[in-house]
């Protein structure tokens, strides 16, 4: 069972924690890379990366999630996973500099994508990381094929989550090598580490709630003794622990092929991704005015959770989805 | 022995065992149908006992099996499973029997342990009364130690099974002069005796599941009493977490099963293919694994140590996913569940639905539940 961190998941998880309270800003990313070496977690040793596992990339993601790092971590660490379980050969030009951190990547899952003689067409919109994207990640026609940024025409967008970049990717021939690896596959793993890092930062959110609460006084007493806030707070304590194990639940069909990855993965996504979004929008609401200003944190973690929600399937689609695969109808 | 060899063990003496004339008891019993068959569950918990399948987890030195919770939890699942009668002895079992294994003497153990252990004694809870609901603490009932014996008056409510308990265990005030939880005592009361009166509560569903004991003079022994006069409050909360441990995975069998019921009476009277129940019915199926996942991690997590307010999560999680199913199931049966057999007689998603409203109540009520979270585990200041 994958009930709590191992030693070594502990000992990366305060590394990583270690790190954010440091180095929160955009030019992290080189240290992040090159000193913890994060988005090789899951590349092999002789590719540059730590030999560790998808289990090592969510612990990280949490962690960079909870405190909304402005890095492409998601998509770079895990394309390093689902490259190192396809094609050794094709992955063997591409894992190197996904380990270093000098290879970003996005994954393509929609669009119009077609392919014709390794050559790939058509145009993919809410790429996440696909603004700074060295690589793309292309599911079409079966297949996952590789395309660098470079023989594609990429538009980044504004997004309402500064934090995590999108991009419009449009292909036009663009040369692209077959991976070996599951496409499929790397959608529910985008999913799983979603669901992990949206739980990590609920938990931020009810943290910084709660203690607004008790510091915060009116009617000469904190609020938090009102019972209107009090179980308000309970209920997203519920909700915060229930999506703790339900994330795990769902890395450990990840990492290890423990329970039906296929239904955990979206089921997993849908709750704890809306579990970040109440924790959010409670988050604003509780902390009263101060939540509503740019300044506060709270306006980042609302898009960020809105975001996770619409992107990946939204939460009307995954529930289609885990009811046909759970066989309900 | 090793786990998956418990389960078959267990699996193949509950079908030997619930045949002949116990077949009938099958999916019998529990919320919302305690009237049922009485008698036979009764002496179903006398096979049980023999079978050496009450008290699995506790020690052996106590008379029971000493078994990790990981078989107690398989053996929930293989009865919740096999369609088992809910239990008359759960009481006894998982309340009173880990109080007494925890507060009580070696005479005490010696006296009641082996009753529950043999499914011969029920017992029922007496704590709740008119002014002291979820306020525990008012409790008013006395009782006074004159002549070697302890005189009870006053009166409980919702008691469980008092109809058919032999015994029960009160908390009452033994110090008039002590303020709130100060000043109760645990005492052990013989139910079958002149000062003991029980009137049934009819409940929402037409049936009674829950009663009203009036003591007048009732007695106890001295002896009768677990821990200290005074410490009753203390003893009581001890074994609290305890309603709401092992046997969550089990209810969740049980859960399972309800949900597969409702499931397909969507299908059969073709309500499924409304949106609105689809919808729901997804979202009730990944309420039920959320559940499941959510228990597990606890148990995994947690051997031994101090209980933190999971079992609080778990009682918010299930009462309410469980009210929100009573709901559906008269939801997807549609306009004939407005109407019921002769003599009030309830369909299953009917008595579902009436009886889950109970869920969010008993056991400590949701606001009950959200205040120990909201202080105990985010700690925040009590209002």
């Amino acid at each position: 069972m994958y009930e709590t961190d191992s030693p070594e998941q502990a000992a990366l998880r305060e590394a990583v924690r270690d790190f954010c309270r440091q180095h929160a800003d955009a030019s992290a990313w080189k240290r992040l890379t090159g000193e913890l070496g994060l988005t090789g977690l899951a590349i092999d040793e002789r590719c540059g990366g730590m030999g560790a596992g998808l289990a090592e990339v969510a612990v990280a993601a949490e962690e960079l999630g909870r405190v909304l790092l402005p890095v492409p971590y998601l998509s770079t660490a895990l394309a390093g996973a689902v490259l190192s379980e396809g094609d050794p050969e094709a992955a063997a030009g591409l894992l190197p500099g996904l380990a270093s951190g000098e290879l970003t990547a996005g994954f393509v899952f929609t669009g119009d994508i077609t392919v014709a003689g390794g050559r790939l067409s058509g145009t993919a919109g809410n790429v996440l990381d696909g603004g700074e994207a060295g690589v793309f990640l292309v599911r079409a026609e079966g297949g996952l094929y590789a395309v660098r940024a470079a023989a594609a025409t990429v538009t980044a967008a504004g997004t309402l989550d500064q934090t995590r970049s999108q991009a419009t990717v449009t292909f036009r021939d663009s040369p692209g090598l077959a991976t070996g690896a599951d496409g499929d596959r790397a959608e529910e793993l985008m999913r799983v580490l979603l669901a992990a890092e949206s739980v990590a930062a609920a938990e931020h959110c009810l943290d910084v709630t709660v203690a607004h609460l008790k510091n915060r006084q009116q009617f000469g007493r904190p609020i938090g003794a009102f019972q209107a806030l009090r179980h308000r707070c309970a209920d997203l304590a519920v909700e915060v622990s229930s999506a703790r194990a339900t994330a795990r639940a769902a890395v450990a069909a990840a990492a290890f092929g423990q329970g039906d990855l296929g239904v955990l993965a979206p089921l997993a996504k849908r709750y704890c991704v809306d579990v970040f979004w109440h924790v959010a929008a409670e988050m604003i609401q509780l902390h009263g005015g101060i939540g509503f200003t740019w300044e506060h944190e709270a306006h980042r973690y609302l898009k960020r959770a809105k975001t996770s929600q619409l992107l990946l399937g939204t939460p009307g689609q995954l529930r289609r989805l885990v009811a046909h695969r759970a066989g309900l109808y | 022995m090793e786990d998956e060899e418990f389960r078959a063990t267990v699996r193949e003496w509950l079908a030997a065992n619930l045949s002949g004339d116990f077949a009938a008891l099958i999916g019998k019993g529990g919320p919302g149908r305690e009237h049922e068959f009485v008698a036979e569950r009764l002496a179903w918990e006398r096979r049980l006992g023999e079978g050496g399948w009450i008290g699995l987890g506790w020690p052996a030195q106590d008379g029971g099996r000493g078994l990790p919770w990981s078989q107690q939890v398989i053996f929930y699942e293989e009865y919740a499973r096999a369609g088992a009668p809910g239990r008359v002895g759960h009481i006894g079992e998982q309340l009173l029997g880990p109080t007494l294994l925890m507060f009580g003497t070696p005479e005490q153990k010696a006296r009641f342990l082996p009753g529950i252990l043999s499914g011969t004694q029920m017992w029922c809870q007496g704590y709740s009364e008119p002014d002291a609901g979820s306020d525990l603490a008012a409790v008013r009932t006395r009782a006074e130690l004159r002549d070697g014996e302890w005189h009870l008056n006053g009166q409980k409510i919702w008691t469980s099974l008092a109809h058919v308990a032999d015994w029960c265990f009160v908390l009452a005030r033994t110090d008039a002069g002590a303020e709130r939880h100060r000043g109760l005592s645990y005492l052990l009361v013989p139910m079958s005796q002149p000062g003991v009166e029980i009137r049934p509560i009819a409940a929402i569903t037409g049936t009674s599941e829950f009663n009203e004991v009036f003591f007048d003079d009732a007695r106890a022994d001295a002896g009768a009493i677990v821990g200290a006069p005074g410490d009753g409050w203390r003893v009581a909360m001890g074994t609290l977490g305890v309603e709401r441990g092992v046997s969550t995975l089990g209810q969740q069998l049980g859960f399972q099963r309800e949900f597969e019921s409702v499931l397909a009476q969507a299908r059969g009277n073709g309500s499924i293919g409304d949106p609105d129940i689809a919808a729901r019915i997804a979202d009730a199926w990944i309420g039920l694994q959320v559940m499941r996942i959510t228990a597990q991690s606890t148990l995994g997590a947690s051997p031994g140590t101090a209980p933190g307010t999971e079992a609080n999560i778990a009682k918010l999680l299930w009462a309410s996913w469980h009210q929100r199913l009573g709901e559906l199931a008269v939801d997807v049966v549609g306009a004939s569940a407005t109407q019921t057999g002769p003599d009030y007689d309830l369909s299953d998603a009917q008595r579902l639905f009436l009886s889950t409203r109970a869920d969010t109540i008993y056991g400590g009520s949701n606001e009950i539940q959200r205040n120990i979270i909201a202080e105990r585990g985010l700690g925040l200041p009590r209002g």
